[in-house]
């Protein structure tokens, strides 16, 4: 029963060992330069349609402001689960690449 | 041209003296040279000193004259710098006036203009901060009638979600529901998302707080009221679902490109609080329905847990539209020993005008001893098309305008359960609830008809029309104000007819 429960809590250990380690990728979450940005714009412009539209009407960037949409699109990447990259790339669109 | 002047008086009077001399010398008589050379000599030496005074003179003055030539020189070379000087100041202010003529045209036209887009931005990212708070959501207010309770009702909902970034990897979600349902002179409000959500990266995002339950697709994706096509939830997720439709706990999950852009799969697991039932009833029974979200107060020594996995097979270059295919299971203790085991799969498609998605999925609760299983199947699908583009020639173009935003949708749902508890039976509408009693039946069937009108992507009317078609079958519980329920079959249930309109407004 107890070394059930060791085994148990060393999983437990090494689940937050390994969220511990992806801490430094938070912190330097990359900042794109104006080419990638650019790219990111014109792949965003093609996602958003389609990613948006799957649950509800896609709502135009000029509903928000840039700033609320750097809020509401992480909202968006969670409720949907979509890779973190075409998120950004919607973000950027409705942002108007700013 | 002085220094000439100067040198010619200086000849003139030399000139002046020598022929003085000369004069005197020719005019003296001869006879009286021998007497008079005593005189003369006098005179002569007079002369001579006199000449040499006048020279000494002018050699003083030929210095003098000089000198005055060396300063006049230097004044002139001086006077010629000073011209340079000032023809080169001269020229140089031209040019500063000319550069700043310029600049002032550029800053005028820059004021003109005003800042750019960027410009701005990042000005007021200066002054706001780098944190942002944001509200969003959604509204509505609904007009309900059903036939068979025989009541018609306004009711009013509002759902704000207020989003709180911090930075690029922490956003704090909280949300409330307020209703002001029939029955009740106050509104009901209720926390339905409350959550940390923290990025750890592009693949894995660690939620903590209160969810949405992610089994299927519904629960998690179509609860706001401007996202739900339909006024009503279908029944699998309506007053008596099969499963909690949110709980307390943390999720991990996160989704990726597999293939082209397009090609993702994403996933999520989930701990949390678990399961429990209505706990105003004496007892467990089969068919009680499930508590929203169990709070701090647990009921087991265990937890739940669950996982979905949901994949996109269709590149975004196929032109074929958007599927999602899912799967998801929950498993969770609602008594010590007893679980409440459930799985799901779902699909989504959209494709140009049309929009579909449906979901399968079965429950089985274990029930104490003596009690037979609470097993449960739920099923619901759906279909909408948007008549955008639509032009019909006999009519006027303001006519075709608004057909063009018209969305005629259907759906059918049902679930199947052994039985039914009769206290539980509520004719009072709600949130995503007609009101009709025969929803609450251990077979209930249910076909929405609905046409929204889309004022603008995230203002919506919506006119619902729900015909309940229940089957006969299964058992009614009911307790009466005793510690255990009596049992009756139940026959065939009659059919009832809702309609409801709504209008919400996402924002």
């Amino acid at each position: 029963m107890k070394a059930r429960r060791g085994k148990a809590w060393s999983k437990i250990a090494a689940l937050a060992l390994a969220i511990l380690m992806t801490l430094p990728a938070m912190a330097a979450m990359a900042q794109e330069s104006k080419a990638e940005k650019q790219q990111m714009f014109l792949d965003g412009a093609r996602l958003w349609p389609v990613y948006c539209s799957q649950c509800h009407n896609a709502r135009p960037g000029s509903e928000f402001s840039p700033a609320q949409w750097d809020a509401i699109m992480m909202h968006m990447r969670t409720q949907s689960n979509m890779p973190a990259k075409d998120a950004r790339a919607i973000k950027e669109y409705l942002k108007g690449g700013l | 041209m002085a220094r000439g002047a100067r040198t010619g008086i200086g000849l003139i009077l030399t000139a002046v003296v020598v022929t003085v001399v000369m004069g005197i010398a020719v005019a003296a008589p001869v006879t009286t040279a021998a007497d008079d050379s005593t005189a003369q000599g006098r005179e002569l030496k007079v002369m001579r000193r006199e000449l040499k005074r006048l020279e000494a003179d002018r050699a003083r003055e030929s210095k003098v004259i000089e000198q005055l030539e060396q300063k006049i020189d230097k004044i002139e070379a001086q006077d010629n710098q000073l011209r340079a000087t000032n023809q080169h100041l001269e020229s140089t202010n031209q040019q500063l006036q000319g550069k700043t003529d310029e600049q002032i045209k550029q800053l005028q036209a820059q004021v003109e203009e005003g800042p750019s887009q960027s410009q701005l931005a990042k000005a007021l990212r200066g002054y706001w901060g780098s944190t942002q708070f944001t509200l969003t959501g959604g509204a509505a207010a609904d007009f309900i009638y059903d036939r068979k309770a025989g009541q018609n009702t306004f009711a009013v909902n509002f759902n704000p979600i207020m989003l709180y970034r911090l930075n690029d990897w922490l956003l704090f979600e909280g949300s409330f529901a307020a209703s002001f349902s029939p029955g009740s002179s106050g509104a009901s409000f209720s926390s339905a998302v409350d959550t940390a959500q923290i990025f750890l990266n592009d693949y894995m995002e660690l939620d903590l707080g209160i969810f949405d339950q992610p089994f299927g697709d519904w629960l998690e994706v179509q609860g706001p009221l401007w996202v739900n096509r339909f006024i009503t939830a279908p029944l699998p997720f309506g007053v008596e679902s099969l499963v909690p439709p949110g709980d307390i706990g943390m999720q991990l999950r996160g989704g990726f490109q597999w293939g082209e852009l397009g090609q993702d799969a994403d996933y999520t697991t989930w701990v949390a609080n678990g399961p429990s039932y209505d706990s105003a009833l004496p007892q467990p029974v089969i068919g009680q329905t499930l508590n929203g979200v169990t709070n701090i107060t647990t009921n087991t020594n265990g937890k739940a847990y669950g996982g979905r996995f949901r994949v996109y097979p269709f590149p975004l270059d196929s032109k074929l539209g958007r599927l999602e295919l899912g799967a998801s299971t929950y498993n969770g203790k609602w008594q010590n020993g007893l679980w409440l085991n459930a799985w799901d799969v779902d699909f989504a498609y959209h494709w140009k005008n049309l929009q579909t998605r449906g979901e399968y999925l079965e429950a089985y609760r274990q029930m104490p001893q003596g009690s037979g299983a609470d097993n449960r199947q739920g099923w619901y699908f759906q279909a909408g098309y948007f008549l955008t583009g639509l032009r019909l020639p006999f009519l006027s173009r303001d006519l075709n305008s608004y057909l063009s935003r018209l969305e005629p949708l259907v759906r059918y749902s049902g679930v199947n359960q052994r039985a039914v508890v009769a206290e539980e039976i509520s004719t009072i509408p709600a949130l995503g609830f007609n009101g009709s009693p025969s929803v609450f039946a251990p077979h209930a069937r249910e076909v929405a008809l609905g046409i929204d009108y889309w004022i603008a992507p995230a203002i919506v009317w919506q006119t619902e029309v729900d015909l309940e078609l229940p089957r006969a079958g299964g058992t009614l519980f009911s307790f009466n104000g005793a510690s255990t329920p009596t049992a009756s079959r139940i026959g065939a249930t009659p059919n009832d007819r809702a309609i409801l309109t709504q209008f919400a407004v996402g924002f």
